[in-house]
């Protein structure tokens, strides 16, 4: 692989490009999927290939390909070099690249169990007892059991014209739940699920309690959940939405790419004070083992722990080696590509709040009428206007500083900056169980995203009541 | 496309050799161009060669499923030999019957074009830079992101007993995304087209129509809370609709965690509404001749007069049910194509005048819970109506309710209707729905 890559690399130099890098990718998977007592649905797969990328006469193109035929390489550098000429034809601001050491490394996948080692058959008992598990724990009100599933394993090798020449290999490793539940004619699902950059032995660590009975309790709870009500609270909200809430709000407002592009509302707002003191805001690529965390980024630089607000203050974007040019600035290894098939953007990996000092009951103490919100499920954000919606799983009313009535599934809209201004307390305890993918540019990631309880005042409910 | 058929047909032996009992296997070519911009200039143009087969092995009734990239021979047969394991260690599922049996396909105008396959990058370089101009001229500091691509297809079906299927496609599009500010105050819209066929592909006036949207949105304020009419716009009724028929998917409905469970043959909209699924519509993005199983599409009426008439089927949910299969298999999954709604007797504009107070949604529209119906959504795209006219955006705002009580409070599909290949898109407007504001 490595003379194919390199051999790709000089032809480039030879033929003029600025800047080359090519990636070879390989990705394999295999997931299981048991619904109502039966594992039925068994899957592999496997995709290789090249992606590259060239900088000529400061324009960009690229080309991928499948496999790793030398004849189609090749091809496929001459097709990004014709991408790279054509456009020229209308260019904006020229193409740059930050200034940054050449890497030489090899990094093996983080694991001490290998998922291929271990028998189907094994893994398909492991998803039956997860579904008895949830069977007992669903009161015999669930009507519908899923559980499943999955690892993967990517291997990649990156060479550029800057001397870069990097393997890199991962391991993730899956087990979900989503359960169903009945009660006359109230039906409702709640799910769970547990990922990690590592092997076999996070099975090996978890319990069907922490999973699937866990979404079985809470799907039979929901069906006696009332509906949420609707317009603006003071609302506090559980790890998992504190997570949505700084990835989609504060997150993707703070790519480069998307701040240069004039997409983000935090142009021109570097140094400012953006969020009350209470928030401070990390994006941090080097937790081990946390599902978003990688050791290089798709460009070759190492991952590193971002911070992109200090006690309010907006202190740094996250950055690509052409962003950080473009900028003034070092790159700090955020620019990632899902697959061969795509050229690298700005992206987050592990993204989450600072805890503060105070404890839930401290949050919840001032409030006379409100929301608190847990189980996030999934958020976006209309960068440009910052307008935000994060959707909870389930909630629960608050009045006099008590936790009241169990709520349904609810989504709530905010303003970003508003917001950040309006978090005024900030839990000391700390979660992110949030491993997802984040889509961006026609792309998927892995993410991840939490921190403490954080209330905040001003919040539009979506409820129906 | 004779060697995706014939790759497609030794996959399909060699699982069967291997001990399947019933196995497809889908094999397909693709190569894709697409040019993006990033403030009004070429960021990066790229492009993309895609290949890869997939096998599904069945052993009393447990699937097996294997894939990969390439059209290598030894790797498509290692594919299917994997199925074939996959499936022997899978749980048997006494509900599956059979894959579909060989039935004469219907033909379907439009779905490749030579010309768009023949695109070169520098026609989508001057698409997207004639509408970046043209947006300028609107706005000169419009902010415009976006893109154009154009693509083609080839893929090649095999089944065991006896299906054999071969289709190709073309696909372009241009998508500008508008951005106009004034000082902190940010407006912004999303406007495209695409097609099959080049004929069809219309790209003149799309960075225009978006610059000017987007500037309509400048200013926004936020609303009280309350109940009100809400008029949704041709994109987002399409939307509404489309998940309607997506929600009627039998696989869900046979799992127990759908909410149209028990409606069929039910009032689950108002009379107004009739959505016929149609896969055969000439040039529709959403066509083809068979689906993902190989079985011949057929257009389905889904609601008629209000009133759910018919479940999405694939070979495997049809036989559970002992029904007739409808050809909406995905090859995974269940969705449908072409969703077309039956049009009304007012106008847009007559929907509107006739509204005195409430929202127009343009874009966006509901999307429920798809176990319980409710939903919960932010109106990313709305202005308020006030005297039956579009009086000024919102912003911090949200629509609540449950889908079928929406779809009864639906009380108006328009005359008039954006066209799209495949696609009819109304206004329609449904009263009494729980608005949350952020004022």
């Amino acid at each position: 692989m490595r003379e194919l890559l390199e051999a790709l690399r000089d032809t480039a130099k030879k033929r003029g490009a600025e800047f080359m890098d090519v990636r070879a990718m390989e990705n394999q998977g295999t997931s299981i999927q048991l619904q109502d007592g039966r594992a039925d649905k068994v899957s592999q797969s496997r995709s290789r290939g090249l992606g590259v990328r060239v900088l000529m006469n400061r324009a960009w193109g690229f080309a991928s390909t499948d496999g790793y035929d030398r004849q189609r390489a090749f091809d496929c550098l001459e097709l990004a070099m014709a991408m790279a000429k054509a456009s020229q034809a209308r260019l904006g601001e020229l193409g740059a690249l930050a200034e940054a050491p050449a890497a030489q490394d090899s990094v093996p996948p983080r694991f001490e169990k290998d998922p291929h080692s271990v028998p189907l058959a094994d893994k398909m008992k492991l998803l039956s007892q997860y579904e008895q598990a949830a069977v007992a724990a669903g009161q015999g009100k669930l009507v519908n059991t899923v559980v499943s599933y999955s690892d993967g394993r990517e291997r990649a090798s990156l060479c550029n014209t800057r001397g870069t020449y990097l393997e890199t290999e991962s391991i993730r490793t899956m087990v979900g739940a989503s359960m169903t539940a009945l009660d006359g004619d109230v039906r409702q699902q709640a799910g769970e699920r547990r990922g990690e950059q590592c092997g076999y032995e996070l099975i090996d660590r978890l319990t069907p309690d922490e999973v699937s009975a866990k979404a079985a309790k809470r799907a039979v709870a929901l069906l006696k959940a009332k509906r949420a009500p609707a317009g603006k609270f003071t609302v506090v909200f559980h790890p998992s939405i504190t997570g949505l809430l700084t990835h989609e709000a504060l997150g993707h407002n703070s790519e480069a790419d998307l701040v240069l592009s004039g997409q983000s509302i935090l142009e021109g707002k570097l140094g400012q004070k953006i969020a009350s003191e209470c928030i401070t805001i990390i994006d941090d690529g080097t937790i081990p083992g946390s599902w978003g965390s990688y050791a290089y980024d798709s460009e070759g630089t190492a991952s590193q722990r971002r911070v992109i607000i200090e006690n309010g203050v907006l202190k740094g974007f996250l950055h690509s080696l052409e962003t950080a040019a473009k900028m003034g600035v070092a790159p700090n290894g955020s620019a990632r590509a899902q697959g061969f098939g795509n050229r690298p953007v700005v992206r987050m990996s592990n993204t989450f709040i600072v805890p503060g000092t105070m404890t839930f009951e401290e949050l919840l103490k001032d409030i006379d009428i409100g929301v608190y919100l847990k189980g996030g499920q999934w958020g976006y954000v209309l960068c440009e206007r910052g307008q935000y919606t994060c959707s909870a799983g389930e909630g629960y009313m608050i009045r006099n500083g008590q936790l009241a009535e169990h709520l349904r599934d609810v989504c709530i809209s905010g303003l970003t900056l508003e917001t950040l201004a309006n978090a005024d307390a900030v839990s000391r305890d700390f979660e992110m169980q949030m491993p997802g993918m984040c889509g961006k540019s026609g792309q998927g990631m892995h993410i991840n995203a939490g921190g403490p309880h954080v209330r905040v005042r001003d919040i539009v409910v979506g409820g129906q009541e | 496309m004779d060697d995706l058929l014939n790759l497609a047909q030794k996959a399909c032996e060699t699982a069967v050799g291997a001990g399947a009992e019933f196995v497809d296997v889908s094999a397909g070519r693709g190569r894709s161009i697409s040019v993006e911009l990033e403030k009004g200039a070429i960021k990066s143009c790229d492009a993309r060669w895609s290949t890869g087969v997939s096998v599904r092995a069945f052993v009393r009734g447990a699937q097996g499923w294997a894939s990969s990239s390439g059209l290598d021979e030894d790797e498509a047969l290692t594919a299917a030999r994997t199925a074939v394991e996959l499936a022997k260690v899978a749980q048997p599922d006494p509900d599956f019957v059979s894959l579909p049996t060989p039935a004469p396909y219907p033909t379907v105008e439009g779905l490749y074009d030579p010309r768009v396959a023949e695109l070169h990058v520098k026609d989508l370089i001057g698409w997207a830079g004639d509408n970046v101009d043209a947006a300028k001229d609107v706005d000169p500091g419009v902010v415009v992101s976006g893109g154009a691509h154009a693509g083609w297809g080839e893929s090649a079906l095999v089944n065991n007993l006896g299906v054999r299927a071969a289709s190709r496609g073309t696909h372009a599009a241009l998508s500008i995304f508008a951005i106009v500010k004034r000082g902190d105050d940010v407006g912004s819209y999303f406007e495209f087209d695409n097609g099959r066929v080049l004929d069809d592909f219309e790209p003149d006036g799309i960075g225009a129509a978006a610059t000017r949207e987007a500037i309509r949105f400048l200013g926004a304020r936020k609303i009280e809370t309350g109940v009100l009419p809400v008029v949704f716009g041709p994109l987002a009724s399409h939307s509404i609709f489309g998940f309607l028929c997506w929600s009627a998917n039998a696989e869900s409905v046979q799992r127990k965690r759908s909410y149209l469970i028990g409606r069929r043959g039910e009032r689950i909209a108002s009379e107004l509404v009739t959505l016929v699924d149609d896969a055969l519509i000439p040039r529709g993005l959403g066509s083809s001749v068979h689906d993902g199983e190989g079985f011949a599409h057929q257009p389905l009426t889904v609601v008629k007069d209000g009133v759910l008439v018919s479940w999405l089927h694939n070979s495997y949910t049809a036989n559970k049910a002992k029904e007739p299969n409808t050809g909406h298999s995905t090859r995974g999954g269940i969705a449908p194509t072409n969703v077309n709604p039956k049009l009304g007797r007012v106008t847009a504009a007559e929907i509107i005048r006739d509204t005195k107070e409430g929202l127009y949604v343009p874009l966006g529209g509901v999307s429920p819970n798809p176990v319980s119906g409710d939903f919960s959504e932010t109106v990313d795209f709305g202005f308020k109506i006030e005297n039956g006219e579009i009086a000024y955006p919102v912003k911090n705002t949200m629509i609540a309710g449950h889908v079928i009580e929406f779809l009864c409070n639906l009380d108006a599909i328009s005359s008039d209707a954006r066209v799209e290949p495949g696609a009819i898109m109304p206004t329609v407007r449904v009263q009494n729905l729980r608005v949350a504001g952020g004022k």
